[in-house]
């Protein structure tokens, strides 16, 4: 958390009438990484991106933007970054690639810089169609295509991904692997798990307006339950004494629970003193942090 | 066919402010003509003169169509809704169609549609079916509004079945456009120049010797159903015949077409944008350029015909009739003069309709995200919203002095002054911003509240009338802008109302632009 984020955000808060949209919400992402940021239909994911692109006034909280103040500096901050929405809409009588350059130049880019070509090659994506004629997924590339089709130090990308074909995932996912490369930074918005798992470096995930969890994957990891799988020799141990052992299932020699970090160890030594045959420990994955994070009961 | 009728109910509930507000707009027209007969022309001779004096006049007959009997209280009454008000109906018609039809292809929830049990047909079908209904609904409303206005029963019954034939042909004329391209925009402007040149035709057999002209345009079997006096009953069979006739031609064209894909194939547009479209206000010009080419078009011929009809007016000075409606329509004056600017305020009410449209647009913009997607660029608030104010205030005056431009070159030979012809039409100006201005202080407290401009344009225009009507106070009718234009050329510049006007129009857009610089976006 320091002054050089390319995003601070903390205790924002906006509500819309009674709906308490976003509560008391941190982010941070650092310059250079790809910050995964996670959360159902609804968590206010869309929200924090509206109010770091002045589409909408906070009630109260500090959000910073390249260290400036996203509201009263928009347009300039807006010239180093490209930011694409869940639900592209486009305009009836323009073709694709008129959309694609006019985007550029209102951000300030060049509209003949050589990824133009190569990335609408990349997308397959036909610029001469008129806005009305795409399908929602090449309205989706129209605006992914005016995103990486120029240098940018920061890129919003809010559901992106929606509608592109698996394939076309391919392209987005290599694109956005290449401009971090480039050293871009990426706040990257999705409840599509494994594309977050692959790309992210860090990751937020947010609930009903707050942060619930926050960081690299490894760090979460070493937070949450590991799943282990056992098949002793002897006897099976009654592990339900362990301290730190949950969802205990045994099947003839198999033994199977969820472990908590600090659990481990007693398991363990059971496991060892009852001989172990096989024995499988799996760190949990994005999808069971993420619906570890939601089983949880609202907090505060 | 499998959803008909779930589908109609579902597209009348959508559709139930539209057609109720054009309902009642058109009765009130309706009850206003009816009951203001009597106050206009006191006795029957009068009447007579005034009828006659408006068949003497060429110009008039091809706005209006003529008065085929003189003698009848609800002809004279009617003059101006029997024909000219009338394609307002057809108007409301073709909208619902296309609303329902093309509107939703493009879109795409007709695609929603598609996947349901429904028949192929049925969505076709069922906007026939609204426009339909919304036609009987304003013909009842028309008949009813006129029976109260104090006309006999039988007379407005007929009338009202006029109505009702041109709104079932404008049902057809809407179906088979909404098929032909798959530009919703496009879809409706030729269906707004087909009924165009059904007026053209019919102006031309009713004031030339070509009569039969009038004979091959649904706007002519108005006039001639008779409906007031020896009424044709037959005619109407016209009207329905035509109707169905264009239905089918649509369900056949509609049954050999895919969905979304128009008649006339849709060209690609070029590959790279053109450099200055670089800016909200280049996108915005782009966006309404057609409209922009459209209008200005329009205008002029508006400002042409209007020009043509002013010395006409000179035939029928003899008659007290005509010389006392003169006076209503534009206060004091030489004739001529009070016709230039009784015709240009009208051409200004018109030309607002162009900024309604604007505006409206720009809240739709903001509605569907495409206003979000340029704010997330280097633009600003106030550049967007700049974009907005500037081509619907910049091309009001534009459409204003296109219009003077016009009618000042008709005029010359003419009793007016050219320079005073074109003083009438920039005179308008402020009131127009007053409006627009308006419209853009809803637009900039809620996009949703967008459609006001057109309400506003609507209201102002019915506010004179209908204080005249129900001798509401003065202030009430003073309520709208247009009413404190001076009527040049008839009176001469005043500049008070002007500055007033313009400063009260600066004032609201500044208001304007700071609440859309505070509020949320969508």
């Amino acid at each position: 958390m320091s002054e050089s984020d390319v995003i601070r955000i903390r205790g924002l808060v906006k509500t819309f009438g009674p709906t308490r949209a976003l509560d008391e919400l941190d982010l941070s992402v650092v310059p250079g990484e790809v910050h995964g940021f996670l959360g159902p239909n609804g968590a206010g994911k869309s929200t924090t991106i509206r109010v770091l692109l002045a589409l909408l006034r906070k009630d109260s909280g500090e959000v910073r933007l390249f260290g400036g103040d996203p509201w009263a500096e928009a347009a300039a901050l807006h010239r180093r970054l490209a930011y694409v929405p869940g639900d592209v809409s486009l305009w009836p009588n323009l073709s694709g690639g008129e959309v694609i350059d006019m985007f550029l130049r209102m951000r300030g880019a060049p509209a003949d810089h050589p990824w133009r070509a190569e990335t609408i090659e990349r997308f397959q994506l036909d610029p001469t169609k008129k806005g009305r004629a795409y399908s929602k997924g090449n309205r989706q590339k129209v605006a992914l295509v005016a995103a990486f089709a120029a240098p940018a130090d920061l890129l919003i990308l809010d559901e992106p991904t929606s509608g592109l074909d698996p394939l076309m995932e391919e392209v987005f996912a290599a694109c956005v692997a290449e401009r971090k490369a480039e050293g871009t930074t990426v706040l990257l918005s999705s409840h599509i798990l494994s594309e977050v798992e692959r790309l992210a470096d860090r990751v937020t995930i947010i609930r009903d307006g707050r942060a619930v969890e926050s960081g690299s994957l490894d760090e979460m990891r070493h937070l949450h339950r590991s799943k282990v799988r056992a098949e002793v020799v002897g006897a099976v141990p009654d592990l339900s004494g362990v301290p730190g052992v949950h969802d205990l299932s045994v099947d003839g020699p198999v033994v199977s629970c969820t472990v908590e970090p600090d659990g481990l160890p007693g398991v363990l030594t059971a496991l060892t003193a009852a001989g172990v045959r096989t024995l499988t420990s799996s760190p949990p994955s994005l999808e069971e942090l993420f619906l570890d994070a939601y089983r949880k009961d609202p907090v505060g | 066919m499998t959803g008909l009728g779930l589908l109609t109910r579902f597209s009348l509930r959508r559709s139930r402010v539209l057609i109720g507000a054009w309902t009642a707009v058109l009765a009130v027209m309706c009850y206003a003509s009816a009951a203001s007969i009597n106050s206009l022309y006191a006795s029957p001779a009068d009447r007579v003169a005034a009828a006659e004096s408006i068949n003497a006049s060429s110009a008039l007959v091809a706005l209006y169509g003529p008065i085929l009997d003189t003698q009848s209280l609800g002809e004279l009454a009617m003059t101006k809704t029997t024909v000219t008000y009338a394609v307002l109906v057809m108007a409301v018609a073709i909208a619902l169609v296309r609303r329902h039809t093309r509107v939703e292809e493009e879109s795409g929830r007709a695609e929603l549609l598609g996947g349901l049990a429904l028949d192929p047909r049925a969505p076709l079908v069922s906007a026939v079916l609204v426009g339909a209904t919304a036609s009987l609904l304003v013909a009842v409303t028309a008949a009813l509004a006129d029976i109260a206005g104090g006309l006999p029963v039988a007379g407005s019954l007929w009338f009202a079945g006029s109505w009702l034939g041109l709104g079932l042909v404008g049902t057809g004329i809407g179906a088979v456009c909404a098929q032909l391209s798959a530009n919703a925009r496009t879809c409706g402007a030729v269906a707004a120049g087909l009924v165009a040149g059904l007026f053209g035709l019919r102006a031309l057999g009713d004031t030339t010797a070509a009569g039969w002209l009038s004979w091959l345009s649904p706007l002519g079997w108005s006039t001639q159903l008779r409906a007031w006096s020896g009424t044709r009953g037959w005619v109407l069979l016209l009207d329905l015949a035509t109707a169905v006739l264009l239905v089918v031609a649509a369900l056949a064209v509609r049954a050999r077409r895919d969905l979304g894909a128009g008649l006339v194939a849709e060209r690609p547009g070029p590959a790279t944008g053109s450099p200055r479209l670089a800016d909200a206000l280049a996108l915005n010009l782009k966006v309404h350029a057609t409209s922009l080419v459209v209008w200005t078009a329009a205008c002029a011929l508006l400002g042409a015909l209007m020009a043509a009809i002013v010395p006409g007016v000179g035939s029928i000075l003899d008659s007290d009739g005509a010389r006392q409606m003169m006076e209503r329509l534009g206060g004091v004056g030489a004739l001529q003069e009070t016709l230039v600017a009784a015709l240009v305020s009208v051409g200004a009410v018109i030309i607002t309709c162009f900024v309604a449209m604007v505006v409206g647009h720009g809240g739709a913009e903001e509605h569907d995200g495409r206003t979000e997607e340029v704010l997330a660029t280097a633009t600003t608030r106030s550049m967007s919203f700049a974009a907005v104010a500037l081509v619907a205030l910049g091309g009001a005056a534009w459409l204003l002095l296109v219009t003077g431009a016009a009618m000042a070159l008709g005029s010359i030979g003419a009793e007016v002054s050219a320079g005073g012809v074109l003083a009438a039409a920039l005179v308008q100006i402020p009131a127009v911003w007053v409006v627009a201005a308006l419209a853009l202080l809803a637009v900039a407290v809620r996009s949703t509240w967008a459609v006001a401009g057109w309400v506003l344009v609507v209201a102002f225009f019915l506010l004179g009338p209908l204080a005249e009507l129900l001798r509401l106070p003065g202030w009430v009718a003073g309520l709208s802008p247009y009413s404190h234009v001076p009527k040049v050329p008839a009176e001469s510049v005043r500049l008070t109302p002007e500055v007033v006007l313009t400063l009260l129009a600066t004032l609201v857009v500044l208001a304007a632009w700071w609440r859309y610089r505070e509020r949320d976006i969508g």
